[in-house]
């Protein structure tokens, strides 16, 4: 028979001074990166430098718990590393003194600790592991839930309605009120309140402007759900849808662009008129292009043919040229974008539902120059800055 | 009394694995399985590795071409479906495999076979999965596949119809390891180990277990109806046709949290091991410690919700949530300060690799919890959800609060599994790596979510501010990975050619470290006895040397006279002695019926068809599976006399022999010759066994109970307009058919008991007609109904809730004619009827379960 017990081993790993524990030029090290990245704050899309009420409150709530927590979670974790240090220390003096006693092996046998005080022990956890962090909580939970009511309690009467629907993977924009569809950019007056209601034409999405919303609201089929956007100012901001939706998901943005009162009214009454279609001979052959072509079994157009009704394949183009991105945000809306976009989308947005349109180059100029010219008068492109 | 040496080499002879190829097919000993679990999980983490330093240096920055959308969505559900499914739950089942038994003192698993079973299932839907990753068949709609985007109209490739099959499939896996779990730790644990000596580890795996069996029928049913909505074309998540995916989300994560803890609990249990045993003290308030776990595994289950806060739910609910999801931090928090107390308390004398990874671990966790209270915060989840700030959160707790104690386990326990030691100054190499590469990828993707960066993006347009912070991540990365190479090459040297580490390295006070390291193919010579919570002291069992009173036929006991596996049962709650079981010798059959399930399972990707053929398989391979006679029913006439079968038939030494020189020390109530073979009712652990099953069976039919009514409120009218409400008459005459066929059943299980056999053959038969009358009444039933499970979502619940009442009959009948047609052959008798108890309780079961889902399908519609 194997003897039962092997040698036992000595082990005798590279003594670590306690102090070093955590390696201090570490922390030091670290420190500078967490400022630069304190400091790198506010880009387009964060969730700080938010530009309404809600946003604000939520930021506060952020501020509030991450200093909290933090200071809590820094607290614990020194006192852990002291008592790992303290469990050296008394592990180093427990070994140096039997090891001058025989068959001390370096498991260190002489260092175990008497019999701990149970009941004194399960108390103490009770109080500082059960009832501290329960005080804690129920003040953060009721900062929380008053941040939350106050959130969701809406600011005053919806001044304007709009509607999103989710596609993969753009943004179709309806304003009821106003007759007017438009697609991945929604237009809103500053200052005042807007009620979204959204839902999806396939798939779930997530509505998120993180600027103007509180936080973001699941767009789902055969449901609407209703979340409050509020820009105190003028400006443009960006969304992005939040849930995966396939394999685009990733450049599926868009912008919500806040203009004053007076303009977004000027906006919505200019839309009223009937759109102005081009007049000249290049894009009145690019219109036959587009009809001809199969862009009009997907792509509306005010006028020319049927308004999208909703859970059209593809984005009103009514105002096209008037956007400031195609694509939903995947480029920058230009003549030469515009036309590479439409040569083939793949090359910037790999697996989005609308084919490559292999047309002869003068065709494609025409089109490009049809869309080009649908933009609404007294709508300047750069005005919006 | 036999001489150790003698029992050595008997033992080691009887508990043997077998050799060669065939035996690697059939090796059934816990240990075996548990390593082959912890291997094979260990490669899938490598291989989910890969993958996420591709996904990070596709995101490193804006536009790169290393992954191709559809492959990034691949390898974000690759990398999440394996860490979850492939590597932790595996891992820590394999751990919990192993360890369990050691730490109990016991030989084996209550249901070796079925151990063997779960790790051939594993293994099998572990390798299709990644066969079809790579031939392009990936899973790409992450590992929760919410509907609408992973039914059939948006997704209809196979690449679903992998996830769904394999991912249930391996479900199987994981209940089975959990089934075994239980009724090992409550029915062969060493005697004198009552339920407050039980330690810290195993309490974590038990709880684990018994989360797993209620969580995990969640998502076998939802991954079930996906299925079917996907292969048949039922409604079940189609708005249009009735149905909701919201049904998928409340379903799923239902499963999907309790998952969290599932995966955590073990991690917790681990380090709790070790941390007293390095700083030579006891855990803190150990029974708080295990309350805490178990508080932590009931209000997992209450907490789903937080997963869908942006869903657009009320208000209040959402407030309840959070609350609910708050709370868990107190049970954390009580955990937190007792390894601060015990190790505060405590006298270390070196600070090893495994007590590195534990205190990493610990830090870790505080900072994953710490975003853990802030996500549960509902205005600031709003913001944040869906952000990388999340993908950094459940990192901090799933990398730091699971897979460093994984790490830690592995140095503290290497030991044990090998004999050798893992080298000390490579540990300290990978254990800065990691830790450092993990917080470099992970600290600063928090600020990424803060800066809006979504989850689960392959690319991102430049300007966001995105673009350093992605940077850092991958190079944090790569630190990980290069930390990861460190302890693959640790382990692989080690293996080789690493110190000896001796039976107890550490100082360990659990019964693991009292048996040679790898233990011996039996564990353990002698049946431990055990005094006290932490019973081993410097490599031995507390009490044994100090000549405390150690009745003598539990060590005849302990030399298997028989020369069976054998192994000594207990009392679920003060481990008793109860009687004797007797485990199976090697099994071709565990492998060949993961085999034929797998024709079920995997067939069903091509056509339904293959279902109904791979499960008839599985029950030829199980009716081959239970022709191995276990010796103890023959035993059990004559306790003490050679098996006629046995393995290895020797001189008439049995318990009785015992009693010469042992009758006085024998504890009260368990005089050596009354241990009997033949255990019923809570003293039998199939009895526990098969009441697992039916808990795993009830959660599934509770849970499809009520999403017929979260359909139905859905509804205005029900069942739809156009759809006859369902006529009493027919459903109601089966189900009293069923009822009435329990009557003669019983009496028919009562006649066995008794000896009388033919009032056993007469019983069952008028109990089997009966139920067949209640099949062919169903059958009637739905060959007359004019609309099918594809019409509507309500066609798609009666018709599924129909089939699976009418599925259980068919298994009843078939295991009880199988066990009918052995008593006529004179197979079953009185002194053996193993299996009968069971399949009353199953039968039982069957009937309660029918007329559940007849009220449901049948006075549901009426209201």
């Amino acid at each position: 028979m194997k003897a039962p017990a092997g040698s036992v081993l000595r082990l005798a790993p590279r003594r670590l001074d306690p102090r070093r524990l955590v390696p201090r030029r570490l922390v030091l090290a670290l420190l500078p990166l967490l400022a630069v990245a304190v400091g790198g704050c506010g880009g387009p899309q964060s969730i700080l430098g938010t530009d309404n009420p809600a946003g604000e409150r939520i930021e506060s709530l952020w501020w509030v718990s991450v200093l909290s927590t933090g200071i809590l979670a820094a607290v614990v974790i020194v006192v852990l590393l002291v008592a790992a240090r303290r469990a050296l220390v008394a592990g180093r003096g427990a070994s140096a003194r039997g090891a001058s006693a025989p068959g001390a092996s370096a498991r260190g046998g002489a260092g175990d600790v008497p019999v701990p005080d149970d009941a004194w022990e399960t108390k103490f956890l009770l109080v500082v592991g059960g009832a501290l962090p329960a005080l804690f909580l129920v003040g953060f939970l009721v900062f929380s839930v008053r941040t939350g009511t106050a959130v969701t309690d809406a600011p005053g009467e919806p001044g304007l309605t709009v509607e999103v629907v989710g596609h993969k993977f753009w943004w179709e924009v309806r304003y009821p009120d106003q007759g007017i569809v438009t697609a991945n950019e929604i237009r809103i007056p500053a200052g005042v309140s807007v009620e979204v209601l959204v839902s999806a034409a396939d798939v779930i999405h997530s509505f998120w402007v993180p600027a103007l919303t509180p936080g973001k609201i699941d767009m789902v089929p055969g449901r609407t759900n209703v979340i409050r956007m509020w820009a105190d100012n003028p400006g443009v901001y960006r969304g992005q849808c939040t849930e995966f939706c396939g394999t685009q998901h990733a450049l599926m943005s868009m912008e919500v662009v806040a203009v004053p009162p007076d303009e977004f009214d000027a906006w919505a009454e200019s839309r009223r008129l009937p759109p102005l279609l081009p007049d000249d001979d290049e894009a009145r052959r690019g219109i036959g292009v587009f009809m001809a072509t199969g862009c009009a079994a997907c792509h509306a157009v005010e006028g020319l043919t049927h308004p999208g009704a909703a859970g059209s394949p593809g984005p009103d183009l009514t105002d096209v040229a008037g956007r400031r991105s195609l694509g939903a945000l995947a480029l920058e809306n230009s003549t030469a974008n515009l036309l590479e976009w439409i040569r083939d989308p793949h090359q910037f947005k790999p697996g989005v539902r609308m084919p490559p349109t292999p047309l002869p180059e003068s065709d494609l100029r025409a089109l490009v120059r049809f869309l080009e010219g649908l933009e609404w008068e007294g709508l300047e492109r750069e005005g919006l800055e | 009394m036999m001489s150790p040496d003698e029992r050595h080499e008997r033992l080691s002879r009887i508990w043997a694995p077998p050799p060669g190829i065939l035996g690697f097919f059939t090796a059934v000993n816990h240990r075996v399985v548990g390593m082959r679990f912890m291997l094979t999980a260990f490669g899938f983490f490598l291989a989910a590795g890969v993958i996420a330093v591709l996904m990070r240096l596709q995101v490193s920055l804006p536009f790169l071409g290393v992954l191709s959308p559809e492959a990034y969505n691949q390898a974000f559900t690759m990398h999440g479906s394996t860490m979850m499914f492939l590597f932790v739950i595996p891992f820590l089942e394999g751990l919990g495999i192993y360890l369990v038994p050691l730490m109990i003192g016991a030989r084996e698993m209550a249901f070796p076979r079925l151990n063997a079973f779960g790790y051939w299932v594993f293994l099998i839907a572990g390798v299709a999965l990644y066969v079809a990753y790579l031939a392009g068949y990936g899973p790409d709609s992450g590992w929760y596949n919410y509907p609408p985007l992973t039914g059939r109209g948006f997704r209809p490739g196979a690449n679903i119809d992998v996830w769904v099959t394999l991912i249930t499939f391996l479900e199987v896996s994981a209940l089975v390891a959990a089934v075994e779990i239980v009724a090992t730790v409550f029915k062969h644990r060493a005697p004198g180990m009552t339920l407050n000596r039980i330690p810290v580890f195993v309490w974590a795996i038990l709880i684990t277990s018994l989360m797993i069996i209620f969580a995990m029928p969640a998502l076998i049913l939802t991954s079930l109806m996906l299925g079917l909505d996907r292969i048949v074309g039922t409604h079940f998540f189609d708005v249009a046709a009735g149905g909701d995916p919201f049904l998928w989300q409340h379903l799923f994560w239902f499963f999907g949290h309790p998952d969290v803890y599932i995966m955590l609990l073990p991690g917790v249990g681990a380090v709790s091991m070790m941390i007293p045993a390095f700083v030579r003290r006891p855990l803190a308030g150990y029974l708080l410690f295990v309350v805490s776990m178990l508080v932590v595994g009931v209000l997992s289950f209450g907490v789903w919700v937080h997963h869908m806060y942006t869903v657009g739910l009320a208000m209040v609910g959402l407030n309840f949530f959070a609350a609910a999801s708050m709370l868990i931090t107190i049970p954390s928090a009580i955990w937190i300060f007792s390894w601060i107390l015990t190790t505060w308390k405590g006298s270390m004398p070196a600070l090893n690799t495994a007590m590195l990874f534990a205190l990493g671990f610990v830090i870790m966790f505080i900072l994953g919890g710490i975003t853990g209270i802030m996500i549960s915060a509902v205005p600031f989840n709003w913001q944040i959800h869906d952000t990388q700030f999340i993908v950094a959160h459940f990192h901090y707790t799933m990398v730091g609060g699971v897979v460093l104690p994984i790490f830690a386990s592995i140095y503290y326990w290497f030991p044990k599994f090998t004999g050798r030691m893992l080298d000390e100054r490579l540990g300290r190499w990978h254990f800065w790596l990691f830790l450092i590469g993990f917080n470099v990828t992970f600290l600063l993707m928090h600020l990424t979510g803060i800066e809006g960066m979504p989850r689960r993006v392959y690319t991102y347009l430049p300007g966001l501010g995105w673009e350093w912070l992605n940077v850092v991540s991958t190079v944090g990365a790569f630190i990980m990975g290069i930390g990861t190479l460190v302890f693959v090459w640790n382990v692989f040297r080690s293996w080789r050619g690493g110190p000896v580490a001796g039976p107890d390295p550490w100082g360990g006070r659990s019964l693991e470290w009292a048996t040679a390291s790898p233990p011996e193919n039996y564990n353990f010579l002698d049946i431990p006895v055990v005094r006290g919570l932490e019973p081993v002291r410097d490599g031995r069992i507390e009490g044994d040397e100090s000549g405390a009173p150690r009745p003598v036929w539990l060590d005849r006991l302990g030399e298997a006279p028989e020369g069976w596996r054998d192994a000594i049962v207990t009392g679920a709650v003060t481990a008793e002695p109860q009687g004797r079981a007797v485990f199976p010798t090697p099994s071709p059959w565990p492998f060949w019926s993961a085999m034929a399930l797998s024709v079920a399972f995997i067939g069903a990707m091509w056509t339904p068809w293959l279902v109904p053929v791979g499960l008839a398989l599985t029950f030829a391979c199980l009716v081959g599976w239970h022709m191995q006679e276990l010796p103890a029913g023959e035993g059990a006439r004559k306790v003490g006399t050679s098996p006629r079968d046995g393995t290895s038939p020797r001189d008439g030494a049995s318990p009785r022999d015992g009693r010469t020189d042992g009758i006085s020390d024998s504890p009260p109530g368990s005089p050596p010759d009354t241990l009997p073979w033949r255990l019923t009712g809570f003293r039998s652990p199939i009895t526990w066994g098969v009441l697992l099953l039916v808990a795993i069976e009830t959660t599934l039919l509770l849970l499809f109970v009520v999403s017929y009514f979260y359909l139905r409120l859905g509804h205005e009218t029900w069942p739809p307009a156009g759809t006859p409400v369902p006529s009493l008459l027919m459903p109601t005459v089966g189900q009293l058919l069923l009822m009435a066929s329990l009557v003669p059943a019983w009496l028919g299980f009562r006649g066995l008991r008794n000896g009388r056999v033919r009032h056993f053959l007469v019983g069952v038969a008028t109990g089997l007609g009966l139920a067949a009358g209640y099949l062919v009444l169903k059958a009637l039933e739905f060959a007359g109904k004019d609309y099918r499970w594809d019409t509507h979502a309500y066609g798609s619940l009666d018709w599924t809730m129909g089939g699976y009442a009418a599925l259980h009959v068919v298994i009843l009948v078939l295991a009880a004619s199988t066990f009918w047609v052995r008593a006529l052959r004179g197979r079953v008798h009185r002194e053996r009827r193993t299996g009968a108890g069971a399949l009353l309780i199953y039968w039982a079961f069957v009937v309660a379960g029918s007329l559940l889902f007849w009220a449901t399908q049948y006075l549901g519609a009426r209201w």
